[in-house]
């Protein structure tokens, strides 16, 4: 076995134990009736189970709430991480203290800033509401049409810094010379930021938005913390939707096939994600 | 627009004031909150109030401390395991191209899977093999993310990393693995530092594995916190309390990581 076998195969070995194996055993699951309350009885369904999860109203609801908190959270972090990671370059004092301080939510617990959120925006007990509420104004955080926004906004707090680590990590490994000449020629700073970074950028802004877009598919944690689905089901997400089925209904296959169904769609991310890497990566 | 670079200047301080009061604010409201008695809670805006230890004590008495203790452990060998495997693959994948670009493309691809897909096989497994509410169930799960995303930045950093030490250590009569472990490991070492804090971080902030495979006596940090979910303006406190508990290290780390990661990201660890 060549040297280069030899020193893969640990890592391949392991990544099919850890991935590929659950990854399969999981398209099994969708394809049967398997509860968890009922490990000796399971039958074989096959695509009848697909077609439950993809007539069934609440899946396609968490599927347009999954899709709204993305776009929405993704656009808003984008914009601010644009905009923060340009006023951090040009910053001189208290550098990298600012820069850790402001990086720091991404790091934190995602249940835990989902609790601080529910704890500041609650009706009753919360900071901010009974504020607004001396100012004269009422505002429901987790009421109906707006918790949802409440969301984006948590996700926002917390994963912006991602995008401003990310666009400033791609703003000092621009090269000096287009903006040296941008200056000697007296462009103003809004143009050269339309005409020079911003296009020097897109390879970065790409990426970083396919990122934050995979991981916000993700999200779990803020519904759990705060509104468990709901009102309603205005805050269920696909994610949060399956943790139900499948642990609170303890209907795996019927959670499995809905996981699989969103994988799809996760893969096409992917490509478009490696496509982008392996081009930068060549250039 | 009038392009005055003065203007522009003060937007910017502007701006990262109020960013920064935005990441301040919430933080300092929890931790005042933790020292307030059930009673102050009940009234947000109360400025003035004695502060009480009670829901600290509550807090360390309920077990955090075994959780962030067990989350710990399952960060340590899962990162442990992902840096032996995950360098040694790396560096095959980077110098030789071994599996060309269907290697790369799996290994990002494992990194991003939803965790709904895998979790249910990871939870019948733990029941068969009578692993459930355990932390083997909760390694394993969480070498799934933490094994390819490692991997993933150290192709990165041995990408840029020069050949030519590498090569001489070869024609020095160095075997090649020796070279690698003693020449080009070395080389990377930043790099590995950089990845190992990045996995650790992802496993210690995983609730949805954990939850799912050990919700009961082998509660993760994040299980335990998540334990704290409740409106019972008593235990309010203690949740606030617990928040902080969680925060502190992950801010004092990121604290020390910041310039390594902007560095480590325009520099090769991740290639755009």
């Amino acid at each position: 076995m060549s040297f280069r076998i030899r020193m893969i195969l640990p890592l391949l070995a392991t990544l099919v134990a850890a991935v590929g194996y659950p990854l399969i055993y999981s398209f099994y699951l969708s394809l049967t009736s398997y509860k968890i309350t009922k490990r000796w009885d399971v039958h074989f369904v096959g695509l009848n189970q697909y077609k439950d999860v993809l007539t069934n109203s609440d899946y396609w609801s968490a599927m347009k709430v999954t899709a709204t908190f993305v776009v929405f959270g993704v656009f808003l972090e984008l914009s601010l991480g644009l905009a923060i990671a340009l006023a951090l370059q040009r910053q001189k004092k208290f550098r990298d203290f600012t820069r850790s301080f402001l990086l720091s939510p991404m790091f934190i617990t995602p249940i835990a800033v989902g609790l601080m959120f529910r704890f500041l925006l609650n009706q009753q007990l919360g900071a901010i509401p009974t504020i607004l509420d001396k100012l004269g104004l009422s505002y429901d955080f987790f009421g109906s049409g707006k918790a949802l926004f409440t969301m984006v906004m948590i996700d926002t707090w917390q994963w912006t810094p991602f995008m401003v680590l990310l666009i400033l990590a791609g703003l000092e490994s621009l090269s000096k010379q287009p903006f040296e000449a941008a200056r000697v020629d007296g462009a103003n700073p809004f143009y050269t930021f339309k005409r020079i970074t911003l296009p020097m950028l897109t390879p970065i802004l790409t990426v970083a938005i396919l990122i934050r877009s995979l991981d916000a598919l993700k999200v779990f944690e803020y519904v759990y913390a705060t509104t468990r689905g709901g009102p309603g089901i205005e805050t269920q997400t696909i994610q949060y939707f399956t943790y139900q089925t499948g642990i609170q209904y303890y209907r795996l296959g019927n959670a499995s096939a809905m996981a699989y169904l969103l994988l799809i769609l996760v893969m096409f991310l992917v490509i478009v994600l490696f496509k982008q890497i392996e081009k930068a990566r060549r250039s | 627009m009038k392009g005055n670079k003065s203007s522009w200047g003060i937007l910017g301080k502007l701006l990262i004031s109020l960013s920064f009061l935005l990441v301040a604010m919430p933080l300092l409201w929890v931790s005042i909150a933790s020292f307030k008695k059930g009673t102050d809670l009940n009234n947000p805006t109360q400025i003035t109030f004695v502060p009480t230890l009670e829901n600290w004590k509550e807090v360390f008495s309920s077990g955090i401390f075994q959780s962030a203790g067990r989350s710990a452990f399952v960060g340590v060998v899962a990162v442990s395991i992902s840096i032996v495997l995950g360098s040694m693959g790396a560096y095959s994948i980077s110098r030789y191209k071994t599996g060309k670009s269907l290697t790369r493309f799996g290994i990002l691809a494992a990194q991003v899977l939803p965790p709904a897909v895998l979790v249910f096989p990871f939870l019948d497994l733990a029941y068969r093999l009578r692993l459930s509410d355990t932390l083997v169930a909760v390694i394993a799960a969480h070498l799934s993310f933490v094994l390819p995303v490692v991997t993933w930045f150290l192709i990165g950093f041995f990408d840029a990393a020069p050949k030519e030490v590498e090569e001489q250590a070869l024609v020095d009569g160095l075997g090649r693995f020796a070279a690698f472990r003693k020449v080009v490991l070395p080389q990377v070492a930043p790099g590995v530092g950089a990845a190992a804090i990045f996995g650790f971080v992802l496993s210690w902030n995983d609730l949805f594995y954990a939850l799912i495979l050990a919700p009961g006596n082998a509660a993760t940090l994040p299980v335990r916190i998540a334990g704290f979910n409740t409106f019972r303006g008593v235990e309010l406190g203690a949740m606030c309390a617990a928040i902080i508990v969680s925060v502190v290290p992950v801010l004092i780390t990121s604290f020390f990581i910041q310039r390594r990661l902007v560095r480590g990201i325009s520099g090769g660890a991740v290639k755009f």
